[in-house]
């Protein structure tokens, strides 16, 4: 075997994943999550550090052309594969290494790929006064569709000066087409609309799922507040109780993570007075939920999520059918899921004002604290398509 | 107890106790150095396990070495209007001027060089980094990477001088600028027992130059790797190995500047040197991972409100002692 060929298969040993969830895709990119955390597959956080590049979710034309920019930046040895269903993760995560040890296939894909990327349109920096009156750049930034610990599918056009975000305007995602708008496309609301359909489903159930999308949601929260392994600790909690973990397992757990959170008061100091949010506000802006109740700051939202998750995990057993009337029944993980459009709507249309003269790092974790789930936004497109 | 009176005295009769210039030095400091940063990546790893819920296994400790295997068959990336020559020098001199800090330190009673100024070389290389890091952010022509740099240099801004008169608190209580000075001055009594707020913060100041733990600002995941988010392959490694080789160089330095270099009883003097340089890095690695990344807007006010003028007092406590 020679050193080439040595050295493909020492690097596919350890591949590292580009993690890509089109609207729908929630439940493949947990299985897709939960793998690479028990195979030590680490997940990077932009293809320039990549060699496998993993499309979690149905096929979605809106964020394709972002799926394709993104592959062609990634440089080889690398390899792609689509995941479609969470039950084939697994298999597809195992086939996309053999191949990214394969020195014929990367041979191959090398003499390929086009000799020089076509040059970007990138708009020049203009300039514009900025908050301290001073006559400054300017610079278009758009955050995402895609990046590490974001929504996926949302798009945010920013205004930068500096890091600081002088205007933002709110894009997409597109509308899912087909059947994936329906309930079952809607992962974390899923119980809830279930019952309103008039199937059975019970109090713990749901209980169960909206403490693992809290946990979901925090754990991106405390990625970019830069703590890996609370965040890591929050995903396992995530997927125990997303495996049937019963209660007594799982609720140690989450008070030890409630006191790692809150241990000093760092991350509150750290987050002080970003992405105030009243309650009245909220609710006039259709928000319901955690990010209504918490009545302020970055931080109030994540200690707030933390206190539902500690109720919600007192709950798990519980066999009663979900109804409107009781705790559980009467709203999803985002907030109330019988208004007309779903919650991550109102919550996503906060961003704009929360977020002009914040700066990026303060934007990152005011997004990140309302969390708008993305397949809720796109099946509200869909809804808003239809109509 | 001993009188803190006779540390500085002491040390200023003391001659140098460091052995400077053996020709085996050359090689044996990088490649201690770059033993030392490997292990700090190993322990790492077994802690990531761990947290992981993953079994921990001899193998765990070494996986993140499969990396370099993937750095090496890595194609390079062209960027549209890259600075392709100042990103390379940006990349190359991170890892680099690690190396050359480490040529002063002392390690047992060998040291590559033991020049007047030893101090002074240390800091300035810990300086080359800012200006490393921040063309390693300017390079690729990236919003976000331009951003991490330019965190590092607020952040930069935050922590050199209060590691300056870290620096100068160990220097004055010898009254010189020679390492092998400052570690002969502490034959009676430690400086971290009489300085303990310079240790504390050339610590913290240890973390920030190697940018990370609760320095880790410029490459923040909310930046999507910042510094680090548009570099791959060999540039990747050197960044990531710049990084860990700075833990190490800081923490090998720690032990000449404040906990008496290679004295103690019973061992021979490298052996106390490794002992006491594993100690400190053990500290470094579990501080990297329990505290939380300090956003340089909030940790600049503390810096300049609190630890600068905590360190000023501190420097003039042994100016006052000595002179």
């Amino acid at each position: 075997m020679d050193l080439t060929a040595r050295l493909l298969r020492a690097a596919a040993a350890r591949p590292r994943l580009l993690v890509l969830t089109t609207p729908g895709g929630t439940p493949v990119r947990l299985a897709v999550e939960r793998e690479a955390r028990l195979r030590d597959w680490p997940v990077a956080a932009t293809p320039a550090d990549a060699g496998l590049l993993v499309l979690a979710g149905p096929g979605h034309p809106g964020t394709a052309p972002a799926v394709e920019r993104l592959w062609r930046d990634m440089p080889g040895p690398r390899a792609r594969l689509h995941a479609r269903h969470p039950d084939e993760v697994a298999a597809a995560l195992d086939a996309a290494r053999a191949r990214l040890a394969s020195p014929d296939l990367q041979r191959a894909d090398a003499a390929a790929r086009p000799a020089a990327p076509p040059p970007d349109e990138l708009p020049m920096a203009e300039q514009g006064p900025d908050r301290d009156g001073l006559w400054l750049d300017r610079l278009h930034v758009p955050l995402g569709p895609f990046l590490p610990d974001w929504p996926a599918g949302l798009v945010l056009r920013l205004v930068l000066q500096g890091d600081v975000v002088q205007q933002a305007a709110l894009a997409g995602p597109a509308p899912v087409p087909g059947p994936a708008a329906g309930a079952g496309g809607r992962f974390w609301a899923e119980p809830w609309l279930r019952a309103a359909a008039g199937e059975p489903v019970t109090i713990g159930e749901a209980a169960r799922r909206r403490a693992a999308a809290q946990l979901d949601s925090l754990a991106r929260l405390l990625a970019l507040a830069g703590r890996p392994g609370q965040a890591t600790r929050a995903r396992r909690l995530r997927d125990a109780l997303l495996a049937h973990a019963p209660e007594p397992a799982v609720r140690p757990a989450v008070a030890a993570l409630h006191r790692a959170v809150c241990r000093w008061g760092t991350l509150r100091r750290l987050t002080r007075g970003l992405g105030v949010l009243s309650t009245a506000e909220a609710e006039a802006a259709g928000v319901s939920g955690p990010a209504a109740r918490a009545d302020g700051d970055v931080f109030d939202r994540c200690r707030e999520w933390l206190e539902c998750v500690a109720r919600d995990v007192r709950r798990l057993d519980a066999t009663g059918p979900l109804d409107p009337a009781d705790p559980v029944g009467r709203e999803g993980p985002r907030g109330r899921t019988t208004g007309p459009l779903p919650p991550s709507v109102a919550l996503a249309g906060l961003l704009p004002r929360l977020l002009t003269g914040t700066e990026l790092a303060g934007a990152r974790l005011i997004v990140a604290s309302l969390d708008p789930d993305p397949d809720e936004l796109a099946a509200a497109g869909a809804e808003l398509a239809h109509d | 107890m001993t009188d803190p009176m006779t540390g500085p005295v002491a040390g200023r009769a003391a001659q140098p106790v460091a052995e400077a210039g053996a020709w085996w030095a050359v090689p044996a400091a990088p490649a201690l150095l770059l033993g030392l940063a490997v292990l700090t990546v190993a322990a790492g790893a077994v802690l990531d396990a761990r947290d992981a819920g993953r079994a921990v296994t001899p193998r765990t400790a070494l996986r993140p070495l499969l990396d370099v295997a993937h750095a090496l068959v890595r194609q390079p990336r062209r960027l549209p209007a890259s600075d392709r020559l100042l990103w390379r020098l940006g990349v190359v001199t991170v890892p680099v001027s690690a190396v050359l800090a480490v040529l002063v330190v002392p390690f047992g009673g060998h040291a590559v060089a033991d020049p007047s100024v030893g101090l002074v070389w240390f800091n300035a290389m810990e300086v080359l980094t800012w200006a490393g890091l921040w063309l390693a952010g300017w390079g690729p022509n990236a919003a976000l990477s331009l951003v991490g740099g330019y965190r590092f240099l607020a952040q930069g801004l935050a922590y050199e001088l209060p590691l300056m008169f870290a620096l100068i608190s160990a220097a004055t209580g010898a009254g010189s600028l020679r390492t092998g000075a400052i570690v002969a001055a502490q034959q009676d009594l430690w400086f971290a027992v009489w300085m303990p707020v310079a240790f504390a913060v050339h610590l913290l100041g240890v973390l920030a130059f190697s940018f990370t733990g609760p320095f880790a600002y410029p490459t923040g995941r909310d930046l999507a790797g910042g510094v680090l988010g548009e570099v791959g392959g060999a540039d990747r490694l050197l960044l990531r190995a710049g990084r860990r080789l700075w833990l190490a160089a800081g923490a090998a330095m720690a032990v000449p500047l404040f906990l008496g270099g290679g004295a103690g009883p019973g061992l021979p003097a490298w052996a106390w040197s490794l002992v006491k340089t594993l100690l400190v890095l053990a500290v470094l690695v579990a501080a990297e991972r329990r505290l939380p990344v300090l956003r340089a807007d909030r940790w600049v006010e503390f810096a300049w409100v609190v630890l600068l003028p905590l360190s000023v007092v501190q420097a003039l406590v042994p100016a006052l002692v000595v002179l």
